[in-house]
């Protein structure tokens, strides 16, 4: 355990206290009625003379008032080496420490410091950020009550596959913890409550030991499959002067190359595809950097065979005649499937029913051939059921798909001759006409209700798209089950979207679509995201954080005045019991009264607009709107729309 | 996501094997404003849109605008639903009541050609 160092009689002194308790015990009068018993040879320590009790009394001679240098100076030079931009953080006392040497010595850069109202907000917006960026930000909270807050947080970026470099204050000896409050607030194993879904944590013991797991929890967290990390500071070794300055090192960071799958097992893969009559291709979290999609694309076409994207990153675009994300028979219709980083492949490949007796049904062809590619199974852990239901494969192979594919790729070409480029042809024209249609009909879908009021969520995307398509416009965030922009838009480029929460849970909206508009800022993007009301409703103090730093955005509230998706189940509930549905708002609605969310938006010091329940209003608020982004603040717009 | 892309298309499917399935039988008479009401409070609205536009549940919902789908088929999805739809005893939504619905469904004007959607046009 660390020792002070600004104290270098501290154990004489520990010593006097000791012997200061006891004698002032001594002389304390007896309380009335007490039965004292204690034999006098019992005592440790005779009773203090009067000097003794002169020096208990003063202020310690040694105590030093000012130091100059400091542990936490030391683990800003580390955490400067690892070349992270933010720190997203609400401020807590358990690491005073480091937070002054981070804005003093570190002079708020690499990184700067995001202040945010919540430490769910901080985590999420560091997971926002790095599925842009593609680098992880920093978060730093208390290590009881703040990780506690951002706890949830923290399991949608365990489950999205998302690095935060998490770093919590904790005073690790009990004798240097304050009377009160820092006792409360301190821990032996503060990161148990998280170990389940963070990647690799530590404490720290030594200023070295810090330098070393700095770098390593950077390395861990950025390696695939990416996670969080967590890092516990000592008060004391974030306080407290250097004692061993000369002994101290930073070790190097070298960052690890993702594994690609054998060769041998690509090669295999790439005769099943090749041979087969209908090869459908299924991802997930696949892209990390912008190589993923061009990778798929190539592979795709390389085959002309469909692609299902479950759009857990920006894998395939939208737009490609081969993107068959909505048309899913094509997987009933497949005799080989490679499944590319997924994180539930059995859920996609089987239906469903949620009814008295739940049931699954597989949705492939039988006999249908099933490889996998990634990395999801190299890195588990048991409490937390984030992995779905086991998935057979026919043949399964560990490696990063975005590394991977690079090597499929040359394997399927090296395959291809000029009779299978002519089927391939065929194959290709037949799922661009199946594609095509799928957009008409869902065009036709769309014109249903188109001046209805409330505003159906197709005439709010469509308006939305309307404003922003011309921009260099980043599609961050959507509400439960909104699929117009994927279904229309024009996803075309790595940075259109970004994939959704990972856990499901509810309150990641909002603060993940901001972090990730700092992402943007710097690029010059213009950020669009959607979420619903009552995801809204967790962190609405994200607002503040954005208008404070800055950061632009255009944020589309899809209104529909209820955790809509619970009121469907309650519905579901009732219905199955006989019992009329009537009640079924109870617990599930948002109004009265209704939440004025362009008034809550000012508040924070952005720009607001709406409730806008007419769809003849939307596009001049959207206008309006669209200029406060440009102009660089976030701007809430609150549509009222119909449910879904 | 995966579930919501997948789904929507599974009920999309649904919808239409209703329509071919069911056997087309003259509807009765039903009052379109109490179907209104009735589509209201019965909570349709919270999976197929107020205007019948379709939307979601663990899959998507059809459109039910101006459906195409015959009284009967309406009466066998409501009463045995091939899909996540809840299913609606008699008990809490009777023969009447569902005549009344499909009325206001009828009511309803359905999809128009989005080439004269300036805003689907891109």
């Amino acid at each position: 355990m660390p020792k002070r160092r600004n104290e270098p009689d501290s154990h004489r002194r520990n010593f006097l206290k000791g012997a200061g308790l006891a004698g002032a015990a001594a002389l304390s009068p007896i309380a009335a009625g007490a039965q004292v018993s204690a034999p006098k040879q019992d005592l440790k320590a005779p009773a203090p003379g009067s000097k003794q009790i002169a020096v208990e009394t003063l202020p310690p001679i040694k105590d030093l008032i000012n130091q100059t240098s400091s542990g936490g100076d030391f683990m800003v030079d580390v955490l400067k080496t690892l070349d992270i931009d933010y720190l997203a953080m609400n401020c807590a006392s358990a690491f005073r420490g480091i937070h002054e040497s981070f804005i003093n010595y570190g002079k708020n850069t690499k990184p700067e410091i995001l202040t945010c109202p919540h430490e769910e907000i901080a985590v999420h917006m560091a997971q926002g950020y790095a599925k842009i960026e593609g680098q992880p930000m920093a978060m730093m909270c208390h290590g009881t009550v703040g990780l506690q807050h951002a706890s949830m947080a923290l399991y949608n970026a365990w489950c999205d596959r998302v690095p935060v470099y998490v770093m919590i204050g904790n005073i690790i000896e009990g004798d240097k913890r304050a009377p009160g409050v820092e006792w409360v607030h301190s821990a032996i194993d503060p990161a148990a409550i998280v170990r389940d879904f963070v990647k690799w944590d530590d404490q720290p013991a030594s200023l070295q030991h810090f330098a070393e797991s700095a770098v390593r929890a950077y390395k861990v967290a950025t390696t695939p499959p990416m996670g969080p990390v967590l890092l516990s500071l000592d008060a004391e070794l974030q306080e407290n002067p250097v004692a061993d300055a000369e002994t101290l090192r930073i070790p190097k960071l070298a960052r690890v190359v993702p594994p690609v799958g054998d060769a041998g097992a690509l090669a295999d893969a790439a005769k099943m595809l090749v041979a087969a009559e209908n090869p459908v291709i299924i991802c997930d979290r696949l892209a990390r950097t912008p190589a993923g999609m061009a990778r798929l694309v190539e592979l795709a076409e390389t085959l002309q065979c469909a692609v299902v994207d479950n759009a857990g990153r920006m894998n395939f675009p939208s737009r490609h005649p081969l993107n068959h994300s909505f048309r899913r028979s094509v997987i009933s219709q497949a005799d080989v499937i490679l499944a590319i980083e997924m994180n539930d492949p059995f859920g996609s490949l089987h239906a469903f029913s949620d009814r008295i007796a739940r049931s699954t049904r597989s949705t492939t062809k039988k006999g249908a051939k099933i490889i996998t590619l990634g990395l999801r199974d190299t890195y588990l852990k048991a409490n937390y059921q984030d992995f779905g239901r086991y998935q057979e494969a026919d043949l399964a192979i560990a490696g990063d798909g975005e590394a991977s594919l690079a090597l499929l790729s040359e394997a399927v070409k090296r395959l291809v001759d000029d009779s299978r480029k002519a089927a391939y042809e065929v194959r290709g024209k037949k799922l661009a006409a199946a594609r095509q249609a799928m957009v008409e009909q869902s065009k036709s879908d769309a014109t249903v209700g188109w001046d209805a009021s409330p505003i159906t969520t197709a005439r709010m995307c469509a308006e939305v798209y309307a404003q922003i398509k011309d921009e260099d416009w980043s599609m961050v965030g959507t509400s439960i089950r909104l699929s117009w922009p994927h279904r229309l838009w024009n996803f075309d480029k790595s940075y259109r979207w970004n994939g959704v929460s990972g856990g499901a849970g509810v309150g990641y909206n909002l603060p993940a679509s901001l972090g990730a508009a700092l992402a943007n800022k710097r690029h010059g993007r213009f950020t669009v995201s959607f979420g619903g009301d009552g995801d809204f409703m967790f962190a609405p103090g994200t607002l503040w954080t954005a208008a404070h730093h800055r950061i632009p955005m255009l944020y589309i509230i899809q209104n529909n005045r209820a955790y809509h998706q619970e009121l469907m189940y309650l519905t579901a509930m009732a219905a199955r019991r006989s019992r009329g549905i009537e009640n079924a708002h109870i617990g599930t609605t948002l109004t009265d009264p209704n939440i004025d969310f362009a008034t809550v938006a000012r508040g924070f010091g952005v720009h607001g607009e709406g409730p806008i329940a007419d769809p003849k209003d939307l596009a001049p608020a959207l206008t309006r709107a669209v200029a406060a982004v440009k102009a660089g603040q976030t701007a809430v717009v609150d549509v009222v729309t119909d449910p879904r | 996501m995966d579930r919501l892309v997948r789904t929507i298309l599974f009920a999309a499917v649904c919808g239409s094997a209703v329509v071919v399935a069911a056997q087309a039988q003259e509807a009765p008479r039903g009052d379109a404003a109490n179907g209104k009401r009735l589509y209201l409070a019965n909570y349709c609205y919270t999976c197929h849109g107020r205007v019948g536009q379709g939307g979601a549940y663990n899959g998507p919902a059809p459109a039910l605008a101006k459906t195409a789908m015959p009284y009967e088929g309406l009466v066998g999805q409501t009463r045995n639903p091939s899909n996540d739809m809840p299913g609606y005893s008699a008990q809490v939504l009777p023969d009447q009541e569902l005549a009344d619905i499909y009325a206001y469904l009828q009511s309803l004007p359905g999809p128009s050609d989005p080439k004269g959607v300036a805003l689907l046009k891109d």
